[in-house]
């Protein structure tokens, strides 16, 4: 984590003011901008790999069909298996945080509360996308369909590294459909700038409307993975 | 490819009931499917009184699945950790789980090995914790599928006898267990259904069973051969084949289970 985030320092000092007028909209500064976004884009790395791997790895110990013979609902065991991940990354992401302070990011005009929204409907979208790319895992048990879309397009699409501002306009739309997109601007605007809740709107109105349509997507295919599962006599097979 | 059709059968409460048949025949499927882990194609089944697709949560509830499979443990966490973890995922406080989890440890005879962790145990151990956890909620039926399989001849006998005076006679549960052991059938079970290829060819008690056949005081070898036309212990490979008709006690509709 260290050397990642000394390599992008680096890369900013080198580049120095190039790319400003991309950068302006989030303060300017390349490291700051790089920070946010490999920090938080964690997150969508974490979701999608967190559930498919909770499930495989108790597959493969040969303890979930222990688990699911108990009460406690088989989405419950899926969601609480993977809740770690999501811990251990928020420590990932603030240390990212603290690190980036001590080489100078300025983050005093921070809006906590605004971030926290911000994070809660990115965790609730991604999360979602997990638990679709875990469905598909149950049935399909490899080559999940969701998880190398968001993999292969997050990055280069999602304004991780780079604005997304930089892209030629027509494959900006593609960025416009991913919720990482709106994730990450409306992180730095709430951390790096102080945007209030009502200036962070269309990023917010954004992940609501994502959060709206996956949260139940992601229910529901999880819910037909597990039965498709069961009906197959699949569901401890990997 | 069908595992189990036509599947028919009532159990009795506080009932020992075996399932026995060659392996493939379809008794873990069956297990699998009233344990709510596999959905059937076909039909349905009660269980305590619970539908399996209807209410499976409430049949979750009500049952307790002991699996010869040691892998289904943790092995790096002690015996104890073990039957935390899953007393929570039967949503025991901690105190209720510390107090039932002492009371099992003691009852299978683990309570000096409890906080060893769970790979440096015996396959004996590992089915007594197998046992323990499968008695984790106290629940009206047990299922066990083949609960000696791994074990050898002292500690298989010591299970079945734990099975039989303790889970049964003491504890007044319902046992629904899977065998391809004869031996194991003939002393354990109050009624055995035998399984093959997915069907229920015979159920009955033993003295029933044996009571179809002509040849004098047969085994339950010899009554397998006579329902299935397979001798058992030879790979359960085909002999002849059976013309007379399917024999089922127990009552109901035929052909409620497929899958």
């Amino acid at each position: 984590m260290l050397f990642s985030i000394l390599t992008f320092y680096f890369v900013s000092r080198l580049i120095g003011g190039a790319g400003t007028e991309y950068l302006e909209p989030y303060g300017g500064d390349y490291f700051s901008f790089v920070l946010i976004g490999i920090a938080f884009s964690g997150y969508l790395m974490t979701a999608l790999r967190s559930f498919s791997e909770s499930i495989r790895g108790e597959q493969m110990m040969g303890t979930l069909e222990a688990m699911l013979v108990t009460p406690t609902d088989t989405s419950a065991i899926v969601m609480l298996s993977s809740l770690w991940s999501f811990i251990f990354m928020s420590f990932r992401v603030l240390m990212y945080l603290v690190i980036g302070i001590l080489l100078g990011v300025d983050m005093s005009n921070a809006n906590v509360f605004a971030a926290l929204i911000i994070l809660v409907l990115t965790i609730i979208c991604f999360g979602s996308i997990g638990i679709i790319s875990a469905s598909f895992i149950m049935v399909l048990k490899r080559g999940d369909p969701i998880n190398m879309f968001f993999m292969s397009t997050s990055e280069l699409f999602g304004g991780v590294l780079f604005p997304i501002s930089v892209l030629p306009e027509w494959l900006r739309t593609i960025s416009y459909l991913l919720p990482i997109t709106y994730s990450l601007s409306g992180m730095r605007h709430a951390l790096l700038q102080g945007y209030s809740l009502f200036a962070l709107a269309p990023e917010i109105i954004a992940l609501l409307i994502f959060s709206v349509v996956l949260v139940p997507l992601g229910l529901l295919s999880f819910r037909y993975a597990i039965k498709r599962a069961k009906l197959d006599g699949s569901l401890v097979q990997y | 490819m069908t595992a189990v059709e036509d599947v028919n059968l009532n159990v009795k409460s506080g009932e020992l009931f075996g399932i026995l048949g060659p392996n493939g025949a379809g008794k873990t499927t069956l297990i699998k499917i009233l344990c709510t882990l596999i959905l059937p194609s076909e039909g349905t089944a009660h269980v305590n009184g619970y539908d399996i697709l209807k209410d499976s949560g409430k049949v979750r509830e009500s049952i307790g699945f002991v699996t010869s499979d040691e892998r289904s443990f943790y092995w790096r966490l002690t015996g104890r950790h073990n039957l935390r973890f899953f007393a929570a995922l039967h949503n025991y406080y901690s105190d209720d789980a510390k107090e039932r989890i002492d009371e099992l440890l003691s009852l299978v005879g683990m309570e000096d090995r409890a906080d060893d962790r769970f790979l440096s145990y015996s396959a004996g151990m590992k089915q007594r914790m197998a046992i323990a956890r499968g008695l984790l909620n106290d629940p009206a039926v047990l299922f066990m599928d083949e609960p000696t399989r791994a074990l050898d001849p002292g500690a298989a006998q010591n299970v079945r006898k734990f099975v039989k005076e303790h889970i049964t006679r003491d504890e007044g549960k319902t046992v629904f267990l899977s065998t391809h052991h004869l031996p194991e059938a003939e002393e354990l079970c109050d009624r055995i259904a035998i399984i093959n290829e997915g069907r229920i060819v015979a159920v009955g008690t033993l003295e029933e069973l044996k009571s179809a056949l002509d040849k004098p005081d047969p085994g339950l070898g010899d009554v397998f051969t006579h329902y299935t036309g397979k001798e058992f212990e030879r790979g359960a490979a085909p002999k002849h084949v059976y013309q007379g008709r399917r024999r089922m006690m127990g009552g109901g509709r035929p052909g409620r289970i497929r899958y």
